[in-house]
């Protein structure tokens, strides 16, 4: 058949019958490897979960989910398993889901990338610079509204981060194995994908991170070594300031500027095991911000709430700009 | 040369008796041509219904031929078989000045026909009807293993593939052996 025509074909059928298309034949299988992404079907997924782990698990939307075993060198899908003889499992699960982003161009809602595996025991090692490669080789940003990453260190984050569209990126979470783990973060939050995401989620002590770094946030959760009780004010200033705030928690491993803080905020209202202050928002007569802090867990949680949810009796202190 | 004048017969839909406003302006009298295919059978078509080929209405467009002339020069597509080009002909009739449906049902449901048709359609630069005949190549194969697309779309194996490719290669080597064997036996 010409090109052209070869082309409309690809173009009526579904992304599931161009793949299998690819193994009728060699030529069948360039000429859809040399098409351009968009004369191909779209795949329309919702949702992407890569796993690495003591198997390789890789999940489409729905569909069931690739398994890629090292220990029997197989690929199960759809409880059919293939025998992958002496290829290596990670550059076959790679191969296989470079195919599909091929397909992936509308916007997913979630795009999850879990390598769990410990530093001792790292059978894959290579699996996130393998994926960073194909990222990169796909040549257009991938489009998810929320990015899952679990890796362990600051470098191994930027080889996967750049490679997501920071315009549709709304919400990022970044996990470790070990939540004690203490990572730089300084490349981290100068990349487009951290400015623009509205949510961001660390589970690990983030380091070298400044409170101007998470400040335009609408919702936030940070571990950090520590914190002054100034940076936390410049925090409630900003937060104070903000239209678009929600919530957010900060989780500190040491603080001991109890003291400071009730000196600028003044004496808290207590409330169990916790301390709580209530700020009013600029121009807003009915959303306040109430800070908590347990001081057991060095844990400060601010929320926007509604005047009404405000215990009786408490002081709401009024809305200062300086 | 055979010669049949066929496609006038599904001519447009008769007039209305009372005529609407814009048919005060004088009307211009329908040009046709003449294709024909392999088998030499000549088809009459109006220009109209060849507008749908972007190949032939580029060819006609400067024309302007009589209708004379037009018979004595039949456009030669002798890469078209006669029956494939015959139902290229009574589609373009079919559908003369009208909206093309979102589909057609009338294509051939024999695979070599179809796949000829493709062909033929791909290269009068049909648009319209080469979408429908793809969507029904691509109908074909959907949910369908390799191993089934192969036998649908006669595409030969890899093996098969290399294995035409060596004979050919032989058959080349040889003939060419014979060549200069032969102007050997010449220059002697």
């Amino acid at each position: 058949m010409p090109e052209l025509v070869m082309e409309n074909i690809i173009g009526l059928l579904n992304f599931r019958s161009v793949l299998t298309l690819r193994h009728v034949c060699k030529d069948l299988m360039n000429f859809v490897d040399k098409l351009n992404d968009s004369k191909l079907p779209e795949s329309k997924f919702s949702k992407i979960e890569i796993d690495v782990n003591s198997d390789i698990y890789i999940t489409y939307g729905n569909l069931a989910t690739s398994i890629y075993s090292e220990s029997d060198n197989s690929r199960m899908f759809n409880r059919k398993g293939t025998f992958l003889g002496n290829s290596n499992i990670v550059d076959v699960a790679i191969r296989d889901l470079e195919q599909v982003l091929k397909f992936q161009k509308s916007t997913l809602s979630e795009f999850h990338f879990r390598d769990h595996q410990s530093l001792n025991d790292s059978k894959f090692s290579n699996f996130h610079v393998k994926l960073s490669n194909i990222f990169k080789k796909l040549n257009r940003k991938i489009r998810t509204t929320k990015l899952f990453v679990t890796l362990g260190n600051q470098s191994e984050y930027m080889s996967i981060l750049p490679f997501f569209d920071s315009e549709t990126l709304e919400q990022l979470v970044l996990d470790t194995v070990d939540n004690q783990m203490q990572i730089e973060i300084d490349e981290i939050v100068k990349t487009e994908q951290w400015k623009e995401a509205n949510s961001i989620f660390c589970d690990f002590y983030a380091l070298n991170m400044t409170v101007e770094d998470i400040s335009d946030l609408q919702k936030f959760s940070f571990k950090m070594l520590s914190i002054s009780a100034r940076d936390l004010d410049f925090l409630k200033k900003i937060i104070t300031n903000s239209s678009k705030f929600e919530y957010s928690f900060l989780h500190m491993k040491y603080f001991n500027e109890y003291e400071e803080i009730s000196n600028i905020w003044g004496p808290p209202f207590h409330y169990g095991s916790e301390s709580q202050w209530y700020f009013r928002m600029k121009n807003s007569e009915e959303n306040i911000l109430q800070i908590e802090n347990d001081r057991g867990y060095h844990l400060f949680s601010f929320h926007k709430i509604e005047i009404r949810e405000v215990p009786y009796g408490t002081i709401v202190q009024d809305y200062n700009e300086n | 040369m055979s010669s049949t004048e066929q496609g006038t017969s599904s001519a447009a839909p008769a007039e209305p008796t009372t005529a609407p406003e814009s048919a005060a302006a004088p009307e211009v009298p329908e040009s046709f041509y003449y294709v024909h295919g392999k088998d030499k059978v000549v088809h009459k078509v109006s220009a109209g219904a060849l507008q749908h080929s972007a190949l032939i209405h580029g060819m006609i467009s400067n024309l302007g031929y009589t209708e004379e002339q037009a018979k004595a020069n039949p456009f030669p597509f002798e890469n078209i078989d006669g029956d494939i080009l015959q139902m290229v002909v009574d589609w373009c009739n079919q559908h003369k000045g009208k909206p093309t449906p979102p589909e057609d049902t009338n294509l051939p449901k024999q695979k070599e026909k179809l796949f000829d048709l493709v062909l033929a359609v791909n290269y009068l630069e049909i648009k319209e009807l080469l979408t429908y005949c793809c969507k029904q190549v691509a109908m074909m194969v959907k949910g369908k293993s390799p191993e089934e697309i192969r036998e649908i779309w006669m595409i030969p194996t890899d093996a098969e593939d290399e294995a035409a490719e060596k004979e050919a290669k032989k058959r080349a080597g040889k003939e060419a052996a014979g060549e200069t064997a032969a102007a050997a036996g010449d220059a002697k």
